[in-house]
This record gives C-alpha cells, sequence and structure tokens, in this order.
C-alpha cells in the first residue's frame, strides 16, 4: 500500500509542476528550459525554512513561492526582451547557473552531499504532517488547488489574453495590450506554483540534494506536458501520470531494473517522437506546435 | 490644425537590403520607401489611399500604429484638444488612445472563439491581470457580461439579428470563411474607443456582396462612432461610392492629392496606376 501511496505523491508532484509548465508552454508560448531551477529554488527554500528558520507550514510554503517568484521576475525582466530561441537560451542558461550554485557553493547548500534530515512541518504549529499518509493527503490537497488556480486562469480574461498572444502577437498589440506584461505575470505565476513542488518533494523525501533539479529534469519535465498535451489542465495532468506510471508499469512487467532504466527514457523518447508525428497536439491537449 | 486629426509630416522611411555579388562580396543598399511623405488626415472623412502594389502604403501604416521607426519627420495625433506624440508612445498604447487598425492579412485570433475574438478586442484590459484572474471578483464578472452584451448589440447592428456570428460564436474563429474573418475583424474595432482607424485593403480577395457590406461597415464606423478613416484600397468603385478625399502614393511619394474626383480623373494618376482607360467606372478591381 505505501508503494501504491509513493507513485501517488509522486503524481501529485508531477501534476503541480506540468499545469504550472503548460502556463507558460502551452498559454504563453514561452518555452522553458528553466523549470527544474524554480523547482529546486522552492525545495531548497524549503529545506532552509524548516531546518534554520523552524517554521511552520504555511509561511514555509509562501517563502518558498515568494522567493522563487523574486527569481523568476528577475529572469523574466532580463529574458523576456529576447525573442523566440533567444528566450529559451536565456531560459536554459539560467538552469545551468542555478544548477551550478546549488552543487558549488557547498558553504550555504552542501552541494553534491545534498541536504539530509529535513523535517515535516506543522500545520498552524499543532498538526504534524507525518508518514505517507500525511503527504498523500498535503500532496492531493496542493494538486488539486493548482488545477483549480490554471483552471481558473485559463477562463479568465488572463487566460484569454495568453491564447491571443500566442495566437497573434501583433493583433494583440493593435488592440492595446501590453504583451510584455503579460509574458512577465505568466512566467512569475507558472514559477511560484512549480515551488509548491518543490516544497512536497523536499518535505516528503527529506533529503534533498542539486541531481533532483537538474537540465535533465527540466527536459523531463517538457517531456511530460509535450506527451500529454498543452493549452488546458487535461493534457499536463495526463503528461504527469504518464511519466511517473511508466518506469512502475516497466518494473511491473518484470524487467530488471538496470535495463528498465534504458528502456523508459527509450519509450519517452519514441512517445514523443510518434505523437509529434501523428498527434502533434499531445494525447489530449489542444494546442499544436507548429506556426 | 482643428480639423485635422493625424499629422504626418515629412515622415520617410528607407529600408537596406544586402546584396550578395558574384565576387563573393556582400553589400548593403540602402532603398527610400517613403520619401517626406506629408498628410493632414481631416476628422470625420474617409481618406483614401491608392497606389501601386509596393508603393509604401502599408509601410505608412506601419509607421502610424508604431510598428515601425520613421528614420524622419513627425507624427503628431490630435483627437480632442490634446496632442500627442505618436514616434514617442509604445505601440500598444495607441488603441487605448483611440487609434485603430485592421491589417491587410486578417489578424484574426484562429484558435479562440468567435465570442472571445469580440471580446479581447475592447482596449480597456480589465481583468486581464495574472493575479487576480483566479478569484472570484463581481466587477470583473459583470464586466465580462456587459463586454459580451456590447458584443452582441455590435453583431446585431451591423449584420441584422439572426447573423452567423452570433450563431457561431462558439466555434473557433479559424472555422469561418476568410470574407466573414474579414468582417470580424471589422466588427471588433467596434469593441474599442476608436477615434482613427487604418484599413489595409478591406476588400482584398472578397465577393461582391460582402464588398457592400464592407462599405456599410465602414458608413457606420464613420456614422455612429465618429471615427475617423484611412483606407488603403484598389478597389475603385468601392473608393468612389466612399470616400470623402483620396491620396496617391507613387513610388514612396505622395503625388496627388484631393478630391476623389479629382484624383481619380488626373491624367498622371491614370497613367501610372488606373491604366489608360477612358471610362473611369469599371477602371479596376485589382486584387493585393
Ligand atoms: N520590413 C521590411 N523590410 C524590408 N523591406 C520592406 C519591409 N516592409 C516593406 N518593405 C518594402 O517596402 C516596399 C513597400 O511595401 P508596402 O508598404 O507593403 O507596399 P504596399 O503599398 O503594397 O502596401 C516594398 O518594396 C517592400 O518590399
Ligand atoms: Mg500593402
Amino acid at each position: 500500500m505505501n508503494y501504491v501511496f509513493h507513485i501517488l505523491i509522486m503524481i501529485n508532484i508531477y501534476i503541480i509542476l506540468s499545469v504550472s509548465t503548460n502556463l507558460l508552454v502551452g498559454m504563453a508560448n514561452l518555452l522553458s528550459l528553466g523549470q527544474a531551477a524554480f523547482y529546486g529554488i522552492g525545495a531548497y527554500v524549503t529545506a532552509y525554512a524548516l531546518i534554520g528558520l523552524g517554521l511552520p507550514l504555511l509561511p514555509t510554503l509562501l517563502l518558498a513561492m515568494g522567493v522563487t517568484a523574486i527569481f523568476s521576475f528577475l529572469l523574466a525582466y532580463i529574458s523576456l526582451k529576447l525573442e523566440g530561441d533567444y528566450f529559451i537560451l536565456a531560459t536554459l542558461g539560467f538552469q545551468i547557473i542555478i544548477f551550478t550554485i546549488l552543487y558549488n557553493w557547498i558553504d550555504v547548500t552542501r552541494g553534491p552531499y545534498g541536504i539530509p534530515g529535513i523535517p515535516s512541518p506543522k500545520l498552524f504549529g499543532l498538526v504534524k504532517i507525518e508518514g505517507i499518509t500525511g503527504y498523500i493527503i498535503l500532496s492531493t490537497i496542493l494538486s488539486a488547488i493548482t488545477i483549480f488556480v490554471f483552471y481558473k486562469i485559463i477562463n479568465s480574461p488572463f487566460g484569454r489574453a495568453l491564447k491571443g498572444m500566442r495566437d497573434d502577437e501583433i493583433a494583440m498589440i493593435s488592440l492595446g495590450k501590453n504583451i510584455t506584461v503579460l509574458k512577465v505575470e505568466a512566467f512569475v505565476l507558472s514559477s511560484a506554483f512549480v515551488a509548491i513542488a518543490g516544497f512536497i518533494y523536499a518535505s516528503y523525501i527529506s533529503y534533498i540534494d542539486p541531481t533532483s533539479f537538474n537540465l535533465d529534469e527540466a527536459i523531463f519535465i517538457l517531456t511530460a506536458i509535450l506527451i500529454g498535451g498543452t493549452g488546458n489542465i487535461k493534457g499536463p495532468v495526463i503528461g504527469a501520470v504518464f511519466v511517473v506510471l511508466l518506469p512502475e508499469i516497466l518494473r511491473f512487467v518484470g524487467m530488471p531494473d538496470n535495463l528498465a532504466a534504458n528502456m523508459r527514457m527509450i519509450i519517452y523518447g519514441l512517445t514523443l517522437i510518434i505523437l509529434m508525428r501523428y498527434r502533434p497536439q499531445g494525447i489530449a491537449g489542444e494546442y499544436k506546435f507548429s506556426k | 490644425m482643428n480639423n485635422t486629426i493625424l499629422h504626418i509630416n515629412s515622415v520617410s522611411k528607407s529600408f537596406s537590403h544586402s546584396i550578395k555579388k558574384l565576387n563573393g562580396d556582400v553589400s548593403k543598399e540602402e532603398y527610400c520607401v517613403l520619401d517626406k511623405i506629408d498628410l493632414q488626415v481631416q476628422k470625420g472623412k474617409i481618406t483614401a489611399i491608392i497606389g501601386s502594389n509596393g508603393a509604401g502604403k502599408t509601410t505608412l501604416f506601419n509607421i502610424v500604429s508604431g510598428l515601425l521607426n520613421t528614420d524622419k519627420g513627425e507624427l503628431f495625433y490630435t483627437p480632442n484638444g490634446k496632442k500627442y506624440n505618436l514616434r514617442k508612445i509604445s505601440p500598444y498604447k495607441l488603441a487605448r488612445i483611440g487609434i485603430g487598425r485592421m491589417f491587410q492579412d486578417n489578424h484574426i485570433f484562429p484558435k479562440l472563439t468567435v465570442m472571445e475574438n469580440m471580446l479581447i478586442a475592447d482596449t480597456d484590459p480589465y481583468g486581464e491581470n495574472a493575479f487576480t484572474s483566479f478569484f472570484y471578483h463581481r466587477k470583473k464578472r459583470k464586466i465580462e457580461k456587459e463586454r459580451k452584451l456590447r458584443a452582441e448589440q455590435i453583431f446585431e447592428m451591423l449584420f441584422g439579428k439572426a447573423n452567423p456570428f452570433c450563431e457561431k460564436q462558439e466555434d473557433y474563429a479559424e472555422t469561418l470563411s476568410y470574407g466573414q474573418q474579414r468582417l470580424l475583424g471589422l466588427a471588433r474595432l467596434f469593441m474599442g474607443n476608436y477615434k482613427l482607424v487604418l484599413l489595409d485593403e478591406p476588400t482584398a480577395g472578397v465577393n461582391p456582396v460582402l464588398v457592400k457590406k464592407i462599405a456599410e461597415i465602414i458608413r457606420k464606423m464613420v456614422d455612429k462612432r465618429q471615427m475617423t478613416i484611412l483606407l488603403i484600397e484598389h478597389n475603385m468603385p468601392f473608393v468612389e461610392s466612399l470616400a470623402d478625399l483620396c491620396v496617391f502614393i507613387n513610388t514612396g511619394k505622395i503625388e496627388t492629392a484631393g478630391s476623389v474626383v479629382e484624383v481619380l480623373d488626373n491624367p498622371h494618376v491614370r497613367e501610372n496606376y488606373l491604366g489608360k482607360r477612358t471610362t473611369k467606372r469599371n477602371s479596376t478591381d485589382a486584387q493585393a
């Protein structure tokens, strides 16, 4: 049973990552290779708040989201003036810089040794989130809130403006829309919610190290939403479930672990290629990456 | 001054392109697309801009709407007592001060529904802020409802009670025919509060019935909403029936300006643009 719960918690974490990343990739047409960096910032701030400051749950969560939002605002401010592919390269640069800092600033992050012993947070200083049941409840609530918030956003005038911008920036300008502001807002909002995933991960696993937040992870998040599909909520959710479940299915059918690890990467790659060829909007998305 | 809404003073624009010679050298060559354009656009009037393909008409629109910078010259917009220097205003702000534009290629939003295409065209961005977008908010609701009502009224005013746009309001705009997309592009200009509207070849590629419809819509822009219209057109009967004033641009220069009859009867315009026909009635139906 614990095994199933563990999988469910990981699915919740990836739902939060993919649903919030979808706001950028599927709604605002901003492909970001830096999502794992924000995930990592959220996780490290969480570790610091729980170990160093001994904060309760909500302040820790808000601090993680806030610090991540500040980083994303700075990155957005610098890079959104860049067009298309240059924006992607800027997010790639950011991802590499954050990983390098996490890896090498040993005094603060303990570098490759990681941070062990992250305690469970207390809700209002009373209820301790404990054990796997505690985390299944916490992660389900947080991923439900994320889904709710992004559902609201997609169906709001702001969501409509993002879709408009995705379709046609010139037309948006001619209708009086400040597209730079729209992009910065989407970027900051998306990153702040990615930090929630970092919060759950750090306090649930109780140990973090930089390798969980490297470029591979950033690409993995993108893979999830490209497979599931973007532009709506369904797509990213299905993508998150798919990428988390696939390795477990491979194990279930009796594939030895070392083979399964490689097999899984091959299957992700093949799925992507086949989808892009026959179903570019992903399994359940509504937006095709073609112009 | 009083009757002028847009002052284009001696505006020039050159583009440069690289030429690769046979010996492999690359040289840059400048070519002038607009050459000291002077035009005072009269408030409340429909001014047609005519001229051959490549004459620089769209470039002039791009400069007025801030998508291109000028090399030289000044642009002032004086809607009602205020005076705006258009060279100092960000392009997105122009719609908010009353300058609207319809593009030569439709530029409607294919993946938004017909209704969303109207709602998004409200130049007041109320409710488009990210951080309030997931809260319930009574005023936001009210404004959205009011926008929708306004859009339906516009459809009805332009296309009658039972019109395809109200029926198809939940469909993606890409499902509309080309002609209907044009009409939608015009209809959405009624969602803003425009004083000056730039229309780039509104009748290009649409059938005669729609051409009549488009003429009606433009008349309504002027009569019901007091918009001033700058109109690029190749359809001369359309220009004759609709426009008050006419400007002929040839290779980046304004060569003739005046009333429509004056300009279309001008021998120079006939020779260089209309063709040497003797009857001016069925002169041209040029495509873009
Ligand atoms: N962004 C640009 N870069 C280079 N040349 C351009 C650009 N835009 C327009 N031109 C050139 O300027 C000239 C005028 O174009 P345009 O204003 O579109 O003509 P039209 O009168 O048919 O609307 C053409 O020769 C075109 O190739
Ligand atoms: Mg043109």
